[in-house]
Parts: C-alpha cells; sequence; structure tokens
C-alpha cells in the first residue's frame, strides 16, 4: 500500500510544479514528472509477487507472471508523452522567440 | 586535419563515436529484427537507430550527420515507415479481414517466424528513427528571427 502512496507523493510533486513555478521549462518537467508518476502506478498495480516479465520462451517455463496489458499501455503512454514533449518544448521556443521570456507572469500581450 | 573535423566536439570524443556509432546502429537492428522473440521490438529499435544518428550529430557537427543522412531521405523513410505498415495492414483484406497474417507463422522462438509481425516491426522501426532524428534537427537547427539578422 505504502508504494502507491509514495506514487501519489510524486505525482503531486509534479503537480505543485506545473501550479506554483513560473519557468516554462520547469511546468514542462513538471509535466513530465507527473506523467511518469501515473506510468509508474500502473506498472505497480500490474505487479504480481514474484511475478516474472511476461516473456515465453523456449527453454523455461514460467509459473507466475506479471499482467502484462498494463505494459503495453504504458509503453504506448511513453511514446505518447515524448511526442507531447516535443510539442511542449516547440511552443517555449517560440514563446521565447516571441516575447523574450520563460517567465509566464512576463507574457502580458494578447496578440494573434 | 581535414575540413570536416573543425566543426563538434574534442577529438576524443570524435574517435570514441566513431568506433561505436556503428556498434549502436547494429544493436538497433538487431533489437527490431528480434522484436518478436524478445523484449524490444520496432519502437525501441528506432529509438536506439535515431539515438546512433544524434550521437554523429552531436560529436562531428550537423554537416557530417545530415550527409550521411539528408533530410529528404529522412522524410522518405518516415513516409515509407507509415504506409508500410497501413499496406500490410490492407493487404489482410484480400485474405479476409483487417490485419490478417497471411504469411506462413512458422516454428514459435525462431528468428523467421510470426508471420507479419517482423515486417510491422521493420516499418515501425522506420518511422519511429527517421522521425525522432526530424524531431531533434527540427528542434536544433531551428533559427530564430533575431539569429537570422546577425
Amino acid at each position: 500500500m505504502i508504494i502507491y502512496l509514495l506514487c501519489l507523493m510524486l505525482f503531486c510533486c509534479g503537480l505543485y510544479c506545473i501550479l506554483v513555478k513560473r519557468n516554462i521549462i520547469k511546468i514542462i518537467l513538471g509535466i513530465i514528472i507527473a506523467e511518469y508518476a501515473v506510468n509508474l502506478f500502473f506498472i505497480l498495480v500490474a505487479y504480481r509477487m514474484e511475478g516474472r516479465a511476461p516473456i515465453l520462451s523456449s527453454e523455461v517455463e514460467i509459473v507466475n507472471m506479471v499482467d502484462p496489458l498494463p505494459q503495453a499501455l504504458v509503453l504506448t503512454s511513453i511514446v505518447i508523452g515524448l511526442a507531447t514533449t516535443t510539442l511542449l518544448v516547440a511552443i517555449a521556443m517560440r514563446i521565447y522567440e516571441k516575447y523574450g521570456t520563460f517567465d509566464i507572469t512576463k507574457i502580458k500581450e494578447l496578440k494573434g | 586535419m581535414s575540413k570536416e573535423h573543425d566543426a563538434g566536439m574534442s577529438l576524443i570524443v570524435k574517435v570514441i563515436t566513431r568506433f561505436t556509432v556503428g556498434l549502436i546502429l547494429l544493436y538497433g537492428i538487431y533489437i527490431v529484427l528480434h522484436g518478436h522473440i524478445s523484449p524490444g521490438g520496432g519502437f525501441a529499435g528506432g529509438v536506439i537507430i535515431a539515438l546512433s544518428f544524434v550521437n554523429l550529430m552531436l560529436a562531428y557537427g550537423k554537416d557530417v550527420a545530415l550527409k550521411k543522412l539528408p533530410r529528404k531521405t529522412i522524410s522518405f523513410f518516415e513516409s515509407t515507415g507509415a504506409l508500410l505498415f497501413l499496406s500490410i495492414a490492407l493487404i489482410g483484406f484480400f485474405g479476409g479481414y483487417f490485419f490478417l497474417n497471411f504469411i506462413s507463422k512458422g516454428e514459435p522462438f525462431r528468428l523467421f517466424s510470426a508471420g507479419i509481425v517482423p515486417f510491422c516491426n521493420i516499418a515501425i522501426s522506420l518511422k519511429v528513427g527517421a522521425g525522432l532524428f526530424a524531431i531533434f534537427i527540427a528542434l536544433v537547427l531551428l533559427k530564430f528571427d533575431w539569429e537570422k539578422k546577425e
């Protein structure tokens, strides 16, 4: 049970970073931390006691394996996370080009 | 020293990169081709293939890396990967349904087995490898307006 709470704490660290920080780069880092906390939570839910990786092979017979479905989900989630992070970084670079700052409180002009 | 060694990092990094880049690329291809019998697969192998070119670009500068893999080639490979995956899935309609495994499955745990899965892995690795390197050069070589003027 306590590892799930630690997972929640990691997620809250990311959420704090998103809500409080003013630098865009730090906000992006917070989004990444929150996302990875959710991924870690899925992997921990799928774990069974003394389970092994769900990969069949010809030599060894695996008695109890961990649940493979959340692992496949998390693999897809990592791919989507890569794409969204790239998009966020590109938008941050464009914001820096337009306003000359990463501070979100100094971005005031609403020009299209 | 020749002219292409002016840009990039120091000599030590360049020599080590020259030895390791080929091995990294080969390891990525290995991960892709063994994707259906061991951990890994199209995405992981494609990332490793892209990282080998990223490594080359970091060590030798953009000119050498873009000479090895020009932008037109990158966009060609990326489009080819997507179209190849789609066409593999659509060929299944001739036999009945989407993603039909129309090639013989072979023996389990062998390299030449599992029907269309290795071909799907190769298509995904082309898409991911070219796409990730394209993302990298798009983020690195982006020029701002005030940089162009100077």
